[in-house]
């Protein structure tokens, strides 16, 4: 059962120790473990350069002499092979060490101990003590984001069905260029091609599972694509100036950026806050109850009063 | 550990971590060698029995890895071509960076030696992979490293505690149990002694803790709270609505269904929900919640009618 890794094993070290492109025929004759057919060979070849790739194992093609059509030969560059963030510090192997424990237990957790081992084998010791005491985690437990990830990485389109406002699920076809997460949400970003726009996706409004649709390399990420730009794209500026009651509305207390000078009545402050979506900005409000009082701009004070008045009607 | 059978893939993979980390632990013993790599003792000797059958083309013992594990500690030698540890992977890239931006924004600022070296380090890694995560967080991870030590070491907490349900910041000693997940919200289970009840605090209204050195004394059993029900209907903004209501979303719920019910310890949560959503739910029962409502609804409504909360002309 062991042939196969063995075979991966040693075609690694024969094609990672030429210092030339080693020739289908000379791997087939000198690493051991290629048998059969010359047709099975090949077929053997051709799935360990896909499965070494998987790895990330980047295998060159090259021909010996660019003069003549030569056969052409294969080799891994060291370069290619070996853990490539430069030189690392024991401060630096605590840090990313800590990084990848955030992971336990969420997706993508055996990339993150994959990573760890990597990281131990560098041999420097960790400096966890120069770290404060800190204890990230991801929490998502979402496979999707896995999904995602990967096709992020191997530039490959996803495919998925999306809840709408009414529930409704709408299928989605997708370049994705980043994942994020913020106000406790993940989000996917990338080019709709249906919509032919750059929009956002939260994972949990996502019903059922990612799938890929073609081949890896099937597009570029524009490289003016920029997360936090996507991420406020809808904010137009727009602000709202409340009454707040002392000590009350400490959500929205926090939230305002400047104190306002427009005077209030005695046992309230007034204060001007930013909002990306009116709606939400109204429920917000509304949460408030008779803590908060809109006075501008007009649509949003009007709208307020008009669903309160509606709750009298419904249930006074 | 559940012994899970690796793909000769995964297998080859590890082969290839496993060269570079014995190199660099002469003489681990197998158990610490298994642990580190998250595999059973017996996998691992399976791995160490293959390896030893690699080495450059020739495989005369010249050629072959030495590796030496019979007294229960693993050396290897001959081993220099693999010796270098492996490039990561794009995916392992991502882990790494997005792990980063949890503990950047949890580290405070008098520590610019550890942000430097977590930009530079970032900075790295999108180089090698682009820009295509970034993390926010909002629970501080100092805040849950505190807590966990506290239950571990069977310590209470001083916290102080932003409730939006009660719209209060408030200092409470609580005696922590457990940290858990509610509806995608990390939460902590507590017995809170200044309410002297059972509660659970959202770790992201947490706005400081501190290990007290009161050692946590047993505490009862839980109370058992009596649940609340609302039961409403919902004409529009439905996937929001749900949201908001922690109802779960699925494209059965918009087909037929029509009446929803939302449960909560606190009657509070259920009503102030009610009100952000005056203008797409209609609330059914109980008749408390409608005339706590209309209540609300009222006193907030004769704000707007008093002269002294009119906009300025």
């Amino acid at each position: 059962m062991s042939r196969k890794t063995e075979r991966l094993v040693n075609l690694t070290i024969a094609l990672l120790a030429t210092k030339r492109y080693l020739t289908k025929s000379e791997i087939f004759r000198t690493v051991d473990g290629y048998e059969g057919t010359p047709e099975s060979k090949e077929r053997m070849f051709e799935r360990d350069k896909d499965d070494l790739r998987n790895l990330g194992i980047a295998i060159e093609v090259g021909t010996f002499d660019p003069l003549f059509e030569d056969e052409s030969g294969y080799r891994i560059k060291p370069e290619n092979y070996q853990f490539q963030l430069g030189d690392i510090t024991s401060r630096d192997i605590a840090l990313l060490s800590l990084a990848a424990e955030a992971w336990r237990g969420a997706a993508l957790d055996s990339s993150a101990l994959s990573a760890l081992v990597k990281l131990h084998a560098i041999g420097i010791e960790s400096d966890s003590e120069a770290l404060p005491d800190l204890a990230p985690s991801v929490l998502s437990s979402d496979t999707n984001l896995g999904s995602a990830i990967s096709a992020i990485n191997s530039r490959t389109v996803l495919t998925f069905n999306y809840l709408n406002e009414k529930l409704i699920e709408e299928s989605r076809v997708l370049e994705p260029y980043a994942v994020a997460s913020k106000f406790g949400h993940w989000y996917l970003f990338g080019m709709d091609l249906d919509r032919k726009d750059v929009r956002s996706f939260r994972f949990d409004r996502i019903n059922g599972a990612l799938s890929t649709k073609g081949r890896a390399g099937s597009f570029t990420i524009p490289s003016d694509f920029n997360i936090e730009d996507s991420l406020e794209k809808n904010s137009l500026g727009n602000s709202v100036l409340l009454y707040l009651r002392q000590g009350r509305a400490l959500g929205l207390r926090a939230r305002s950026r400047e104190t306002v000078d427009y005077k209030a009545p005695d046992g309230w402050q007034s204060v001007r806050i930013a909002f990306q979506d009116q709606e939400r900005m109204i429920e917000e409000i509304l949460w408030y109850g008779d803590d908060v009082v809109v006075l501008e701009p007009e649509s949003i004070r009007g709208s307020v009063i008009s669903r309160l008045q509606s709750g009298v009607d419904l249930y006074g | 550990m559940v012994e899970k059978q690796s793909t000769p893939l995964e297998k080859a993979a590890r082969l290839l971590d496993l060269v570079p980390y014995i190199s660099t632990h002469q003489g681990i013993a197998l158990s610490d060698l298994a642990e580190e790599f998250g595999v059973s003792e017996s996998e691992l000797l399976s791995d160490l029995n293959t390896l030893w059958m690699c080495g450059l083309p020739g495989y005369t013992p010249l050629e072959l890895i030495d590796l030496e594990f019979e007294s229960g500690y693993v050396s290897i030698r001959n081993a220099e071509i693999l010796q270098r540890v492996r490039i990561l992977s794009k995916d392992e890239l991502v882990v790494l960076l997005i792990g980063l931006d949890l503990l950047r924004d949890s580290i405070h600022t008098d520590r610019s030696d550890l942000l430097t070296a977590i930009s530079s380090l970032q900075s790295r890694i999108k180089e090698l992979i682009g820009n295509v995560a970034e993390v926010t967080p909002i629970v501080n991870s100092a805040h849950r490293a505190n807590i966990l030590k506290a239950i571990t070491s069977r310590k209470k907490l001083e916290i102080s505690y932003h409730s939006l349900i009660r719209d209060t910041v408030t200092e409470r000693t609580v005696t922590p149990l457990e940290l858990s997940i509610d509806h995608g919200y990390e939460v902590l289970e507590a017995y809170c002694h200044t309410a002297g009840a059972y509660r659970t605090f959202r770790l992201d209204n947490v706005q400081k803790v501190s290990i007290s050195i009161e050692d946590s004394q047993q505490t009862g059993e839980p109370k058992p709270q009596s649940e609340l029900h609302l039961q409403f209907s919902i004409s529009a903004r439905l996937r929001s609505t749900l949201e908001r209501f922690r109802l779960s979303l699925s494209p059965e719920v918009a087909l037929g269904m029509q009446n929803f019910t939302a449960t909560s310890f606190s009657q509070d949560w259920l009503i102030r929900n009610a009100m952000s959503t005056l203008a797409v739910t209609k609330v059914m029962s109980p008749d408390s919640a409608r005339t706590e409502l209309a209540h609300r609804c009222r006193k907030t409504l004769d704000l707007y009618q008093s002269p002294k909360f009119h906009a300025l002309p």
